[in-house]
């Protein structure tokens, strides 16, 4: 059986050490290219959200280059990635593809099931090597986020503009085609060590902007217009608050700690909504925006799909956060209607105000 | 006396009756927002963001026209109604949006629901009504049990007298309408559309005629699973519907970018094209739909059902 996966920023590095060390067979859909957006969008529903439409042409083109086995994860609640699933699996079915759609419900099934499911791929395979491949995947997602975390430092900093997106972009380009732990981390850390060799100006105090909102559309740079690159060529540090490590320790790490540690974001959002979950990522939007504030953040960036339930539900309470906390949020939501155009002109307004204002406060103090 | 405002508008289709037996319980008055018309709706756009889905705007609007009138408007926070089925991600957060949207000129009382996961937690938020109105504890439980039982009552009645019986319906063709409850038995986001069939002498069914379980048993393919409430509703009665030689057709309206419609009708035209024969419309409405171009989508399609 060939496995396939869908794309979500750097999600494909860890997922590769994943699969490779496993030695699971797998077709992996080209990087940030329009093909499997556009596969996607022709046979999504119009009003779907736009992570739906990728992630359903990703799995087109997986198949459609030779893989006979999609693994995807659902769940019980309110917002539609958990019917994702199910749904992608009927529209592939009503186009006569031959595939075995696997849809786990985390919230539901036991481990034992879960093995159970996913049977027809780890059959025959050393569960040794599953195990070794899930820790390498886990310790690989922490890296990568490592190594983005350092770009965003250097690139609003560098002396000369450009050799940060050219590390990374090379990155990509030699990650891509490595196979393996191995090979993968040597990368990882070859590109950090040329990053941390690029000149820098120390001395330089940037804007700082957090992007808070939907994970998918913060993290995948293909669909953001890479925002992240764009602001840090304008000279800006970004906090993406939607990093997979976040996530992961979230939801794994500190459930496995004998501590209880309140999720920050999270309590701090219930500010505005008095409940636990308004679906996705709602609340902690809201509490990463107040956080950023507290955090001597210049502006808060909010990006979200077009449609999306919860992110519309978490932008009623902005124009309070704004006033009371004294930060300047702007929500751009994203479709494939999207034109860069309009979406670069309201960016670039949007850093000049938080500059001129920065400027203000320093002249002032 | 307590003056409790009721928006007319998302909950209240489905469950009006249990929310104002609870209050009158109570010994409150009840007000209700008018039907929905041109100027609650420009309320509604006024107060809420570009994206925000009509009804939910036009639910701000409700909230806004009777704020200045009542002591507290009640909006109850639904998150899930029954075992494995929950509501759009809007229903959880709908007391805090209003608020926020209204610039907090409004003050708000809520009744949670969550039957899936936390059903205590309907009496954390009846105990802090409670506190508000001042009223003991002990008669809000009650009041919110003999309103719960007349409802339930109610419903079970209705579906005795109303129930769509396939054999019954089979002497007669008709059609169905299908779509969130408030956006069908609305009559102003509806354009009236149930009177407009109703006027031709056309037989309509919608889901409320089909009882709760024969809509679970059809809900293809989320039998057994979990789910939108609405979606097991609106899924389950399009596959019954399409079942019966007698409904010449399934007209569907739904609001303009609706999250969970995409979803819904995704599954009824794919599974409508492959395995049923029956014509489907589907009519999408905004703030700025047209009546006159409705009407006609509509002819064309009654004549083409004939
Ligand atoms: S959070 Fe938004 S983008 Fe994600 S599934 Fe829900 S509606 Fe879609
Ligand atoms: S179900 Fe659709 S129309 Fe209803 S509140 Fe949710 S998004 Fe709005």
């Amino acid at each position: 059986m060939k496995v396939t996966f869908p794309h979500m920023g750097n999600m494909y590095v860890p997922i590769k050490v994943l699969l490779d060390t496993s030695g699971i067979d797998y077709v992996m859909p080209p990087y940030c290219t329009n093909e499997p957006l556009e596969l996607g969008i022709r046979h999504s529903p119009e009003f779907a959200c736009l992570p739906f439409k990728t992630i359903l042409g990703d799995f087109i083109y997986g198949v459609d280059n030779g893989a006979d086995f999609i693994l995807f994860a659902g769940g019980r609640g309110q917002c539609r990635l958990g019917y994702y699933g199910d749904l992608q699996a009927e529209i592939l079915k009503s186009l006569d593809y031959k595939v075995k759609f696997v849809c786990l419900d985390l919230t539901n099934l036991t481990p034992k099931e879960i093995l159970n499911r996913i049977k027809p791929l780890t059959e025959g395979k050393s569960i040794l090597n599953i195990i070794k491949g899930i820790i390498y995947a886990v310790k690989t997602v922490y890296m990568v986020d490592n190594l983005n975390e350092l770009a965003r430092y250097t690139r609003c900093r560098e002396i000369i503009k450009g050799q940060t997106d050219r590390l990374i972009s090379q990155f990509h380009n030699l990650a891509q085609k490595a196979n393996g732990y191995k090979n993968i981390s040597d990368i990882i850390n070859l590109t950090k060590k040329s990053l941390r060799q690029i000149p820098v100006d120390k001395k330089y105090k940037p804007v700082k902007v957090s992007i808070v909102g939907e994970m998918y559309v913060s993290t995948h740079p293909n669909i953001n217009f890479q925002l992240e690159k764009k602001l840090g060529n304008m000279g800006v540090e970004v906090q993406n608050n939607l990093s997979i490590s976040h996530w992961i320790t979230d939801h794994f790490v500190r459930k496995l700690l004998p501590i209880k540690f309140k999720k920050e974001p999270h309590e701090a959002g219930k500010e505005y909504m008095k409940t636990n979950d308004i679906g996705g990522h709602g609340i902690h939007t809201i509490g990463c925006s107040i956080l950023s504030a507290k955090n001597n953040f210049d502006g808060v960036i909010h990006l979200y799909p077009f449609t999306c339930m919860p992110e519309i539900i978490a932008q009623c309470a902005f124009s309070e956060v704004q006033n009371k906390y004294d930060i300047p949020i702007m929500t751009l939501i994203i479709d494939e209607m999207t034109g860069e155009a309009g979406y670069m002109t309201r960016l670039e307004a949007f850093i000049d105000m938080l500059k001129m204002k920065s400027e203000v406060a320093t002249t002032n103090n | 006396m307590i003056t409790i405002g009721l928006p007319k508008g998302l909950f209240y289709f489905e469950h009006n009756m249990l929310w104002e037996r609870f209050f009158k319980n109570l010994g409150c008055n009840v007000i209700t927002s008018q039907d929905t018309n041109k100027q609650i709706l420009d309320y509604g756009v006024k107060c809420c963001s570009n994206e925000t889905c009509l009804p939910v705007k036009v639910f701000h609007g409700h909230v806004y026209s009777i704020k200045d009138i009542v002591d507290y408007v009640f909006i109850p926070r639904y998150i899930s109604l029954d075992k494995n089925e929950y509501t759009c991600p809007k229903f959880c957060g709908l007391p805090d949006m209003a608020v926020l949207n209204l610039k907090r000129q409004v003050k708000v009382l809520e009744v949670r629901i969550h039957t899936d996961m936390f059903p205590s937690e309907t009496f954390d938020s009846l105990l802090e009504i409670s506190r508000v109105l001042n009223i003991k504890y002990s008669d809000i439980i009650e009041a919110f049990k003999a309103a719960s039982k007349e409802f339930d009552e109610y419903i079970q009645n209705r579906h005795k007298f109303n129930q769509y019986i396939k054999d019954v319906s089979s002497t007669k063709s008709a059609l169905s309408v299908l779509g969130h409850p408030y956006m069908i038995y609305d009559s102003y986001l509806s354009m009236t559309l149930l009177d407009k069939l109703t006027r031709r002498s056309i037989t309509v069914y919608t889901p409320k005629d089909i009882d709760h379980e024969t809509k679970r048993r059809n809900a293809y393919p989320f039998q057994g699973k979990v789910f939108w409430d609405v979606g097991f509703e609106l899924l389950g009665s399009a596959f019954t519907f399409a079942e019966d030689k007698n409904i010449k057709g399934l007209i569907y309206l739904t609001p303009f970018a609706c999250g969970v419609d995409a979803f819904i009708l995704e599954f009824i035209e794919r599974r409508i094209k492959s395995h049923y024969n029956i014509p489907l419309l589907k009519l999408t409405i905004d703030e700025h739909t047209g009546e006159a171009g409705f009407d006609t989508r509509l002819e064309a399609f009654l004549d083409m059902v004939g």
